[in-house]
């Protein structure tokens, strides 16, 4: 129990962080703390490195709460960030949910590639692949002529 | 636009405010909760290791190090190669031996100034067939098992793994060779020539070729040494290759020298005709040997990718870079 109170308390903002990103700030307290009711009843399948198996969890239930709530009452981020931001977000949102959750889960969850690939559910090979071509297909959605101004902040900031 | 994943976790949204009120108040009433009487168990598995690597030595340090015109066209800032490794090794008694296989995921992130690699990435050795698992089972499932006929013993289970960082490492051997078939085959054949190699002139010119084809080199170049190896004695036009993945490619073969567990087997390098870019390189027997037909892969090295790219190395977490691994392959 001890075990379980100590990975609780460890992981329980990154848990939230992956909800709050995934499902929005409405759902993402109950979906963490059902994420953690299902891992308390399969603790002996807990792995010594819980995140990606909890990340797992919750992925399984924002999906299943994206089936019943439509998706932009999902994502409401609000927006006081620069005009860069702004722009790579919306680039991100042109991509497919599947090259979406490649990307984020590195670059905003910080997760490795091997643990990334734990949440996915597929190997770290077939993982890297995935990025790789998320990656470029970011890329290309940002070569747009859209997108050209959040280029060229980047370029002076 | 440099590094899209570093700007892309610039773009975060804001990460909300933990409740710590609401946080404990979950936990109370998630551990007040009944749950299955299995004790937990831990599924860290602390097992030995290593890596296949039982390829040729190659004469790489012998090639003469670039000029500096010669560097490929728009220089990338970093050559990344993702692999994944398979290998059988015969081991047990000689009464009755078995076969396992290992496999990992190799990964190379070679700059001018550094080079990251990753070994024994999802590393593992276990036993090849369900035939293998009985007799490996019978054998009362020893965590090391000698090599038929070799000098060492083979751990069984996860391999461990390891990141090696190489600093200043040496600038790109291959970055200057010729371009056509027949210089290049020249050069090469110069190279290998005298290199206390027991192998064939042939193989090793071959092997050289095969490497390069894996290189940061101009796509003239990959496909100049891909050329040169049709032109080496003994060596067999595959045509339309399928790999086991589905894909396919066309691909070379060319008799391989006996190791100390197999003789009759040749070595295959298959490549995409589009890009000249390698897809596989593997060893398969030409003649069935310890219950594997002929046919068999036993050895095989896939190229998940091979690019340039400017993205920063991505490196597992918690393993000690430079720290010591352990290899699956042990002195007995």
């Amino acid at each position: 129990m001890e075990d379980f109170s100590a990975v609780y308390r460890e992981c329980y903002p990154r848990v939230l962080a992956y909800a709050a990103s995934n499902a929005g700030p409405r759902l993402a307290e109950d979906i963490t703390s059902e994420t953690f009711t299902i891992a308390w009843r399969k603790l002996d399948q807990m792995p010594p490195n819980a995140l990606p198996w909890l990340l797992g969890i919750a992925r399984n239930l924002v999906r299943a709460a994206r089936r019943q709530t439509w998706h932009d009452e999902l994502t409401d981020v609000a927006s006081d960030d620069d005009y860069a931001v702004i722009e790579l977000r919306a680039a991100l949102a042109t991509l497919s949910e599947a090259d979406q959750e490649v990307l984020t889960l590195i670059a905003w969850h910080g997760l490795v590639a091997t643990e990334a690939a734990l949440v996915l559910g597929c190997t770290t090979a077939t993982f890297f692949v995935r990025l790789h071509r998320a990656r470029r297909r970011l890329r290309a959605a940002l070569s747009t002529s859209n997108f050209d101004r959040a280029r060229e902040s980047w370029k002076t900031s | 636009m440099e590094d899209l994943m570093k700007h892309l976790a610039q773009a975060k949204p804001p990460a909300p405010e933990v409740d710590p009120e609401r946080m404990e108040r979950d936990l109370a009433r998630i551990i007040a909760m009944p749950r299955p009487a299995k004790v937990r168990t831990s599924l860290r598995r602390f097992g030995p290791v290593l890596v296949a690597a039982a390829v040729i030595a190659l004469a790489v340090m012998l090639l003469p190090r670039p000029g500096p015109t010669v560097q490929p066209a728009a220089a990338p800032q970093r050559w990344h190669v993702l692999t994944q490794e398979w290998e059988l090794m015969i081991v047990g008694e000689p009464a009755n031996p078995y076969t396992v296989m290992l496999s990992a995921t190799k990964e190379r992130w070679a700059a001018a100034d550094r080079q990251f690699d990753v070994f024994q990435k999802n590393g593992e050795v276990t036993p090849f067939s369900p035939d293998d698992e009985a007799k490996w089972e019978a054998a009362g499932k020893p965590s090391t098992a000698p090599q038929l006929g070799g000098h060492g013993s083979v751990r069984i289970g996860p391999m461990q793994l390891g990141v090696r960082r190489i600093d200043a490492p040496e600038s790109n051997p291959f970055a200057g060779l010729p371009a056509d078939p027949v210089e290049l085959r020249k050069t090469l054949q110069t190279i290998t020539g005298d290199n206390g190699s027991q192998d064939s002139l042939t193989y090793r010119t071959a092997m050289l070729a095969m490497q390069m084809t894996t290189a940061n080199v101009r796509d003239d170049q990959r496909r100049a040494a891909f050329e040169l190896i049709k032109t080496l004695d003994g060596v067999r036009l595959l045509g339309q290759t399928q790999l086991r993945d589905g894909r396919s490619g066309i691909g070379v073969a060319i008799p391989a020298p006996p190791t100390f567990q197999f003789t009759g087997f040749e070595t295959q390098l298959v490549v995409n005709p589009e890009t000249g870019l390698p897809m596989v390189k593997r060893n398969v027997l030409t003649a069935p040997q310890h219950g594997l037909p002929v046919n068999t892969p036993i050895f095989e090295e896939l190229y998940l990718l091979l690019e340039r790219t400017t993205i920063d190395p991505i490196l597992p977490q918690g393993v000690t870079v430079n720290g010591n691994v352990e290899s699956p392959i042990i002195e007995r």
